[in-house]
C-alpha cells in the first residue's frame, strides 16, 4: 500500500499545474474545434452544426490567402534576416575585443522592451510628418522630403519586417552564443596548425558544429515570429486596406471586429494545425540534440 | 596587443550600423517625452527642442489614468507570477527527483503547451472566460498567464533543481529526516536564487503582454499597461505622442533594467534546458 503511495507522490505533485494547464490551454482548442464546425450568429450564438462550410469560407476567401502569403513572407523574411545579422553579430560577441561587455548590453537591449512598447515607439518614430526618422534622414541630407512610411502597404510591410528582425536578434544571437561558447578550442587550433582561412574554418568547423544550434534558433524563431501580433497590430492594424494583414492580424479583426465566430475558428485550427508541424520538428530536433549532447551518459535517466 | 586594439576597431566598425539602429528608439522615446507638446508637430522635423518639460510626466500621469493601469498591471503580474510557481515548484521537484511512469509524456505536453501561443487560442481563450463569467475581471488574465508561463517555469525551475545536489537531501534521510523536512529545510532554501530568477522571469512576461490584456479587457478601468498606452494612440485623431513617449519610458524603464541585470541567467536556463 506504502509503494502505491510512494509511486503517486510524483503524480500528485504535477497534477494541479497540470490541471489549469489542461483546463486553460486544452480546453479552447476543443471549443475551437467545436465553433469551427458551426453556424454562429453575429452576437457570437452558435445556432447549429454546418459541417466544414466555415472552412470551404476561409478557403474561398481571398483576403486568408493573401493574409497567408505575407505570413509566408513575413515569417521568412523576419527569421531569415535575423539569422544572416545574428551570426556574424554573435561570432563577434564570442571573440575578445575592446568593449565587448557593452556592446554585449546593447545587442541585448531590444529585449529588454517589450513588442508593444517598441511598436508604439517606432510608429511616432515613423511619422510620416514629423517623425524622428524623417527628421534624422532630412537633417542627415539623406532625402529632401518626409516619407509616409506607413501610408503604403508595401513600404509599411517592409518597415514591419525589419522592426521584427530588429527585435528578434537578442534572442538569437543568444542561442549561437550559447552554441559558439561550447566550441572545442582544439578543433580550431588543428585548422590554424594547417593553415586554414578564417572563411574556410567558418566553413568547415563553426558551421556544422553549430547545426544544432541554428535548427533550434530557426525553429523557435519561426514559431515566434508567425504567432506575432503585437508589431504590425500597433504600427498598421493590418492596413492600410488589408495590406499588412497576416493571419494573426486578420484572425484577430475576424474574431472580435466583425463578430465572424465560425470563420475565425476555422483560421485559428488552421493555424493550430501549422504550428503543430512546427512544434512536432522542435520536439524531433531537442530530443535528437539530447542524444547527441550525452551519447556516453545512460540517456533515458535523464528523459 | 595592436592586433586587439585593430580587432576591436574592425568589431565596432561591423556593430555600428546595428548599435545606431538598436538606440534609435529609445532615443526617440526619450526626446519626445521631455519636449513641450507645441514641438512635436514641426516641419521640417528635427531633433532639436527648446527645453526639457519633465511636467510633461506628472501631466500624463493623471491624463492617461497612468495610476490605475499600473495597478492593474502590478496585481495581474504579481497573482499569476505567484500562482505559477507554486503549482510549479512541485511539478519541476517531481520532474528533478522522481522517476515515474508518464514523465516522458509530460515532458512533450510542457513542449507543446510553451508552443502554443496564446493568439492562436485566443477566441477560444475568450469563449472559455465568457463561460466563467470572467471578461472584464483581471483574474481571467491572471488565470491565463498562469497556465501559459507553467511550461517556462517547470522547464528553469527543473533545470535549476536538476544542479542542486541530492547528496545533501540524502544525508538528511538518512539522519531520520522525512521527505518533506528535507524538502523544506535544505532543498527549498537552495532553492531561493532559482525561484527568484525564475518569479522575476514570469512577472516579466505577465507585465509585457497585450493581445490578450486587450481582449479580455473592455472597460479603460480594467487596462492594464500595454492596453492604456495602446488605446492611446489607436483610432486617436490626435495623439499626445509627448504622453505616449513619457507613459513609455514609465512603464517600460524598471522592467527593462532588472531584465537587462537578470538576463544572464535565462541565458543559463535556457542554456541548461532548452539546447543541452
Amino acid at each position: 500500500m506504502s509503494k502505491v503511495l510512494q509511486k503517486s507522490v510524483p503524480l500528485l505533485m504535477i497534477l494541479p499545474g497540470l490541471v489549469l494547464a489542461i483546463t486553460i490551454i486544452g480546453y479552447p482548442i476543443i471549443d475551437l474545434a467545436w465553433t469551427s464546425m458551426q453556424e454562429v450568429s453575429r452576437f457570437g450564438k452558435l445556432s447549429g452544426f454546418n459541417g466544414f462550410d466555415n472552412f470551404a469560407e476561409v478557403f474561398a476567401d481571398p483576403l486568408f490567402y493573401g493574409s497567408l502569403v505575407r505570413t509566408g513572407i513575413w515569417t521568412l523574411a523576419v527569421v531569415g534576416g535575423t539569422l544572416l545579422i545574428s551570426m556574424p553579430v554573435a561570432i563577434i560577441l564570442n571573440d575578445d575585443f575592446f568593449g565587448r561587455g557593452l556592446a554585449r548590453v546593447i545587442i541585448m537591449l531590444p529585449w529588454a522592451l517589450s513588442l508593444t512598447m517598441t511598436a508604439v515607439v517606432w510608429r511616432w518614430a515613423l511619422n510620416g510628418r514629423s517623425g524622428l526618422l524623417n527628421a534624422t534622414l532630412m537633417q542627415a541630407g539623406l532625402i529632401d522630403q518626409p516619407v509616409e512610411w506607413l501610408a503604403t502597404a508595401s513600404t509599411a510591410f517592409t518597415v514591419e519586417i525589419l522592426v521584427g528582425i530588429l527585435v528578434s536578434i537578442p534572442f538569437t544571437t543568444t542561442i549561437l552564443l550559447g552554441g559558439l561558447s561550447s566550441m572545442p578550442q582544439d578543433a580550431y587550433e588543428a585548422a590554424v596548425v594547417d593553415g586554414a582561412s578564417g572563411w574556410s574554418q567558418f566553413r568547415y568547423i563553426t558551421l556544422p558544429l553549430m547545426k544544432p544550434f541554428i535548427n533550434i534558433a530557426i525553429v523557435l524563431n519561426v514559431i515566434y515570429v508567425f504567432n506575432s501580433l503585437p508589431i504590425i497590430w500597433v504600427m498598421t492594424e493590418g492596413g492600410p486596406a488589408n495590406g499588412t494583414d497576416i493571419l494573426v492580424t486578420y484572425l484577430y479583426k475576424l474574431a472580435f471586429r466583425f463578430g465572424q465566430l465560425g470563420k475565425a475558428s476555422a483560421i485559428s485550427l488552421v493555424m493550430f494545425g501549422i504550428l503543430l508541424v512546427f512544434t512536432v520538428l522542435y520536439v524531433v530536433l531537442l530530443s535528437r540534440n539530447e542524444a547527441d549532447a550525452a551519447p556516453e551518459k545512460d540517456v533515458k535517466d535523464e528523459i | 596587443m595592436r592586433s586587439k586594439l585593430r580587432r576591436s576597431i574592425l568589431y565596432w566598425l561591423v556593430l555600428l550600423p546595428l548599435v545606431v539602429v538598436i538606440l534609435f528608439p529609445f532615443g526617440v522615446m526619450f526626446v519626445t517625452a521631455v519636449r513641450p507638446r507645441a514641438e512635436l508637430f514641426v516641419y521640417p522635423p528635427t531633433w532639436g527642442f527648446s527645453e526639457f518639460r519633465w511636467e510633461n510626466f506628472s501631466e500624463m500621469w493623471e491624463k492617461t489614468n497612468f495610476g490605475g493601469a499600473l495597478l492593474n498591471s502590478v496585481y495581474v503580474s504579481v497573482t499569476a507570477t505567484v500562482i505559477a510557481l507554486l503549482l510549479s515548484i512541485p511539478a519541476a521537484y517531481a520532474m528533478s527527483r522522481y522517476h515515474f511512469s508518464g514523465k516522458g509524456a509530460y515532458r512533450t505536453f510542457l513542449l507543446m503547451t510553451q508552443m502554443m501561443s496564446p493568439i492562436v487560442l485566443v477566441l477560444g481563450l475568450f469563449r472559455l472566460m465568457m463561460a466563467l463569467g470572467l471578461v472584464n475581471n483581471l483574474n481571467s488574465l491572471v488565470l491565463i498567464y498562469a497556465a501559459f508561463n507553467m511550461a517556462f517555469t517547470i522547464w528553469m525551475l527543473q533545470s535549476y533543481f536538476n544542479s542542486i545536489p541530492r547528496d545533501l537531501e540524502e544525508a538528511a534521510w538518512m539522519d531520520g529526516a522525512s521527505h518533506f523536512t528535507s524538502l523544506v529545510r535544505i532543498f527549498l532554501p537552495l532553492a531561493v536564487p532559482a525561484i527568484a530568477v525564475t518569479a522575476i522571469f514570469t512577472f516579466i512576461n505577465s507585465w509585457n503582454e497585450f493581445v490578450l490584456a486587450l481582449t479580455m479587457m473592455r472597460s479603460s478601468a480594467d487596462y492594464t499597461l500595454p492596453v492604456q498606452i495602446y488605446a492611446q494612440v489607436a483610432g486617436r485623431y490626435q495623439v499626445e505622442w509627448h504622453h505616449v513617449m513619457a507613459a513609455t519610458v514609465l512603464a517600460t524603464l524598471p522592467v527593462a533594467i532588472v531584465f537587462s541585470w537578470l538576463q544572464r541567467y535565462l541565458i543559463r536556463g535556457m542554456a541548461l534546458g532548452a539546447v543541452k
